[in-house]
């Protein structure tokens, strides 16, 4: 009986066909009403392909917050981690591009083991330790690039190109998702995040899964700090800036609850950042001036953020 | 009781704790740049940053005793400073004090209301109504840099910024101690459920909380705008910066809080901050340093005054 | 017998499909001292929780002095005539005892917006004195007292008004005998003033001593309300406990003799605050129950032979030689364990159904290192039905069921991956009869195939009709150890109790 009531209480934007629907319908619509409202230029071909090759960095690096946001933590410390690891990556690249390369994952893999070791073994809040490290390496990219931006090797520009970017991204994805969805660590970080202490009795190793998500965000960033590089072919002291932001917004934008748990989709972030990045490309293409840009950002973001958030009756909210 | 004891459970062990910090970190970087740090001249220009961030700092201590966050407090300074300065050109002093003050009042009252109806973490609620604050600071400025006339500068030099400071600190200790809303945030803040049963309005005072805060930070905006007397309108976020200097100071105000004025830790402890800042610049550190000492301060003050409880679920 | 002055009509309060007061009809006297006593879970602290306005009660009513009353929180409650000095820590860090004292009630010290302070501090330190508490400075914040004193000052807080009617819930066990003396001598003033107290308390020698009446509660509903002059101890815990007589669904066997072989080896376990100095030895196929009262240490020994107990001193070895130190081990080991508090640790509870049996068995569901999603569907199905879980679907939410259904999926997430020790605590929790059959007839099966079950259990009858060997706990020690025998009686496990 009482379940029953339950049932027909839920407002509809909170039932589950419809905040599983709702992202997609969401991406559709944009899709068409900006294909109209630009009469077809936002699908021309080199408009697509400039809006791929502004989303590539995007899409790596959120696949690593992705993960942290399963298990119910944030990350605010990418785009700093980005700058850092865009730095390493450049300095390496004069000596070798491989050696670049996992330089920049070494550097990203260190800092989400800071964020990690913070949250897990001090107990310290996510959201805390993450904003402080973001600015404490932002001030590092600031500070390594203070004389002069950090140039790569005169080469590494090469990279750049549709058939590499695109290839490297759709791997990294790939490989993932496999991760994600085939060894059960999907399940297992969706579990910490549901319930962390029940996740804990069914035997996750909850602190060292924590910890390694942490570090593999990081390295994860890594990767996307490489995109980063042979697209600038330098870094400067705003590499990265409020990347964290949009990261945030498109994982939301994509569906995916900020507070984690069962509900999370693999999906949410291809979903999350072509919407991200279709919504802004067609906001600039109408030519709306920006302030308004963000300011319907904002009210998307706060309106996607109330339907996907799973609200448990008398909890307390910090 | 032996003396030492007694004294330890006095209200001024923490201030003498502050103090004594200060004397160490001033005397620290003195020995390292005898030179370009510390003299009295330099000290109350250190003074003068900390009276500022020390005005938000108070405000945030309302929210953060209670357990929430607010992140929008950079987009609200942004937002009321370039305000002052169009208001002051219609109404001289009367509109750079009032304006900033109901503005920043005002996204307090907004910010509160939509945590509690959304019932989401305040850190994110706050930082995507961050998102549109910034945007209104934008339309508010056509993009263009607010500059305070030189007519209006009195806020940002001795005495009236002293003054205004005092007033701020006055009005935030007098709240957390001769009216309900201080015994109120800290019930709330020492245990939400108790303090309910107790017949505690907890939406009511959190809302309260979140205002207090935004009113703070309108008074912030006064004086940020009048020591800085210029103020560029902020997007992408990038008003966050500014969220982290008064956040310090709230963090000492909550670490010191049993064992002395909080609003004196918080003053004390923003003027730490500054002589690091400043001791780093005056070693010859680029500017930029004092993002890393920002960074490694706050992580330090957390991890120092956090106990971490086994089995306790972090997110 | 003097006039009413509290009556309770049909009081009735449901917590979800927990049906935790089962419409109370009671009436408490001018000048008695009125003791609630009952087992954990009977309904006593809920019934004074809707009075003082803790929790709000589903239906009926409460006539205090002819008029009715309806308290929506403590404070509120205060200014209609009842207060309660609860169970747990009432009062607040952070605040300074006047604070603490006066805390919802800052309008009478509050003039155009500005309280004060010092009145208020007066007043408070006027009140302690006339407690005679004077070594309490009221200024001082409350973080400098200990947990006695804290209490004593919640005393305060809950009595300088005169309520008509006070509520004392298991306050005695936190006081020292400084504390106690000062809490009855509030409790007989309150008495002698022709008001009355409702007592709580576990210490069945206490209530005799004090109370002048005492209602027994069980499972929610009144049991009897009889005089503490034509009573015993042995009477009382009689009532409390009340041996479910028609005990058909328990084992029937007697006399099956256990295996020698020892499973799991638990040596001079301690956790700190929960239990020290245990020794336990788990048999091949045998259930082995642990009974006790609720805060006797015997749901954290569970929690430690599982390896999730913090701080836990000793060592839990398994027939090979294994240690246990953690969970992720005991699991791979073979060891299950289903905790009392199903809803934070034993299940996921925003979480499907699918995921919670599924995940202990993830690795073992992977073929050629990879996990297909067709797997774990068929799995949690398979042994979801096997359990006859009522849902819609593995895909359902675990949140959506009721307890008994809950506790299926926890099951059948130890049945699907085959363990061998099971750990068991409390496992018919707020379930109702025919799912309870289903859990015995279900752990009987087990114990006949080789398995060993630990089952920690509130319910006495639960213990002496499942159990091979029953251990005894008091105190955080093992205070009396029975073998299977249809011989035991009830009262013989009680009295090792308390």
């Amino acid at each position: 009986m009482a379940e029953k009531k339950k049932e027909t209480n839920i407002p509809i934007y909170q039932k589950p066909w419809f905040t599983t629907a709702m992202p997609i319908i969401a991406f559709v619509f944009i899709c068409v009403l900006f294909a109209i409202l630009t009469q077809g230029r936002l699908f021309a071909g080199g408009n697509i392909k400039l809006l791929l090759s502004q989303s590539y960095m995007l899409l790596i690096a959120s696949t690593g917050v992705f993960m942290v946001m399963s298990m119910g933590g944030l990350d605010f410390s990418q785009g700093s981690m980005l700058g850092v690891c865009s730095v390493v990556i450049c300095f390496l690249s004069k000596y070798n591009i491989v050696l670049a390369v996992l330089g920049g994952v070494a550097a990203g893999g260190c800092i989400g083991f800071l964020n990690g070791w913070f949250n897990v073994k001090r107990k310290i809040t996510s959201f805390i330790v993450t904003i402080c490290m973001m600015y404490l390496f932002r001030g590092v990219v600031a500070y390594a690039t203070t004389k002069s931006p950090v140039y790569g090797a005169a080469d590494i520009t090469k990279y750049n190109n549709i058939q590499f970017t695109l290839t490297y991204t759709v791997i990294i994805l790939l490989v993932a998702f496999l991760i994600f969805q085939y060894t059960g660590l999907g399940s297992r970080l969706k579990a910490i995040g549901a319930g962390e202490t029940a996740a804990r009795y069914a035997g996750i190793r909850v602190d060292r899964t924590k910890i390694l998500v942490y570090v593999a965000a990081g390295c994860i960033t890594g990767l996307a700090a490489f995109i980063n590089s042979v697209k600038v072919g330098s870094v400067t002291s705003t590499a990265g800036n409020q990347l964290e932001t949009q990261i945030m917004i498109a994982l939301v934008l994509g569906g995916m609850p900020v507070n984690g748990g069962a509900k999370v989709r693999f999906y949410n972030i291809i979903l999350g950042v072509m919407t991200y990045k279709i919504l802004t490309a067609g906001l600039v293409m109408l030519g709306i001036s920006t302030q308004m840009q963000q300011l319907l950002l904002g009210i998307i973001f706060l309106v996607e953020v109330a339907i996907f958030s799973d609200r448990k009756t008398g909890m307390i909210v910090k | 009781m032996s003396g030492l004891k007694k004294f330890k459970q006095s209200q001024w062990y923490g201030v003498v704790i502050l103090l004594l910090l200060v004397v160490l970190f001033w005397a620290v970087f003195k020995i390292l740049a005898p030179q370009t740090f510390g003299d009295l001249n330099r000290m109350s220009t250190y003074l003068k940053s900390a009276l500022i961030y020390a005005v938000g700092g108070c405000g945030l201590y309302f929210i953060c005793v209670m357990g929430p966050f607010d992140f929008s407090i950079g987009a609200n300074i942004v937002l009321s400073s370039v305000l002052a300065v169009t208001m002051s050109q219609h109404f001289g002093y009367v509109g750079l004090v009032v304006a900033p003050i109901l503005s920043g009042t005002l996204v307090g009252l907004i910010n509160g209301i939509v945590y509690i109806k959304l019932h989401i973490s305040s850190l994110i609620v706050t930082s995507g109504l961050a998102l549109i604050y910034e945007a209104l600071s934008v339309f508010a400025t056509n993009g263009k840099e607010a500059i305070l006339s030189m007519d209006y500068r009195a806020f940002g030099d001795y005495p009236a910024n002293l003054i205004l400071a005092l007033i701020a600190y006055l009005i935030c200790a007098f709240i957390l101690k001769y009216t309900k809303i201080g015994t109120y945030t800290y019930a709330i803040g020492s245990n939400e459920v108790v303090a309910k049963n107790m017949g505690v309005n907890v939406n009511k005072y959190k809302i309260v909380a979140f205002t207090l805060c935004g009113f703070f930070v309108g008074l912030q905006s006064i004086l940020t705008i009048s020591y800085g007397t210029s103020m560029t309108s902020a997007s992408n976020m990038s008003s966050m910066s500014r969220n982290f200097t008064p956040l310090m100071g709230t963090f000492f105000g909550l670490a010191f809080k049993n064992y002395g004025h909080p609003v004196l830790a918080i003053v004390i402890g923003e003027f730490i901050i500054q002589l690091m800042f400043n001791g780093f610049v005056a070693l010859g550190a680029p500017t930029t340093v004092q993002n890393i000492v920002t960074g490694i301060a706050l992580l330090a003050i957390v991890t120092l005054t956090t106990k971490p409880v086994k089995g306790a679920v972090v997110k | 017998m003097s006039e009413v002055l509290l009556h309770a009509e049909g009081i009735d309060k449901n917590f979800g499909i927990t049906h935790a007061i089962d419409h109370i009809t009671l009436d408490f006297y001018k000048g008695e001292i009125h003791a609630l006593i009952g087992e954990n879970g009977s309904g006593k602290s809920t019934f004074t929780s809707c009075l003082t306005g803790i929790y709000q009660k589903d239906s009926g009513t409460f006539t205090l002095n002819g008029r009715q009353i309806n308290a929506h929180n403590q404070v509120d409650g205060n200014y209609q005539g009842v207060a309660i000095v609860v169970q747990e820590l009432g009062t607040l860090s952070g605040l300074t005892v006047a604070e603490n004292i006066f805390l919802g009630k800052e309008d009478e010290f509050t003039k155009h917006g500005v309280k004060n302070s010092r009145a208020m501090n007066a007043k408070a330190q006027e009140l302690l004195n006339s407690y005679g508490f004077d070594y309490i400075k009221a200024t001082d914040p409350i973080d400098k007292y200990n947990f006695e004193d804290r209490k004593l000052i919640e005393i305060v807080k809950a009595t300088h008004f005169k309520p008509q009617v006070l509520v004392v819930d298991e306050t005695t066990t936190a006081l020292g005998e400084k504390g106690r003396k000062e809490l009855f001598r509030v409790m007989h003033s309150i008495r002698d003033d022709g008001r009355c107290v409702i007592f709580i308390s576990h210490d069945l020698e206490e209530v005799l001593e004090q109370a002048d009446n005492i209602s027994v509660l069980r499972d929610g509903e009144l049991i009897d309300t009889v005089a503490s002059k034509d009573v015993t101890a042995d009477d009382l815990k009689k009532l409390m406990v009340g041996r479910e007589m028609n005990g058909k669904y328990y084992r029937t066997d007697y006399g099956e003799s256990v295996p020698d072989e020892v499973v799991l080896k638990g040596e001079n376990l301690s956790v700190p605050g929960e239990f020290e100095g245990l020794n336990i030895e788990l048999h091949k196929g045998e259930i082995l129950g642990i009974g006790g009262l609720s805060e006797c240490g015997m749901h954290e020994v569970g929690k430690a032979l599982f390896g999730a107990s913090f701080d836990r001193k000793g060592t839990v070895t398994l027939e090979d030689g294994t240690q246990i130190n953690d969970i992720t081990t005991a699991i791979s080991h073979s060891i299950a364990y289903a905790s009392k508090d199903r809803d934070n640790e034993s299940l996921v509870l925003n979480d499907t159904i699918e995921d919670n049996i599924c995940l202990p068995s993830l690795e073992d569901l992977k073929k050629n290192h990879i996990l297909h999603a067709k797997d774990m569907r068929s799995f949690a199905t398979k042994y979801a039905e096997q359990m006859s879980t009522k849902m819609e679907g593995v895909t359902q939410f675990v949140s959506a069921l009721s307890g008994g259904n809950k506790q299926k999926v926890v099951l059948a997430r130890w049945i699907g991956k085959d363990s061998d020790i099971v750990i068991l605590d409390s496992p018919t929790r707020g379930i109702d009869v025919k799912v309870k059959a289903d859990i015995y007839q279900m752990m009987d099966d087990m114990r006949r195939s080789g398995k060993s079950i630990l089952m920690i259990s509130e319910e006495i009858a639960e213990l002496m009709g499942m159990a091979d060997r029953i251990l005894i706990m008091k105190d955080g020690r093992v205070n009396g150890e029975f073998r299977r025998n249809p011989d035991i009686k009830d009262t013989d496990l009680i009295a090792r109790m308390v």
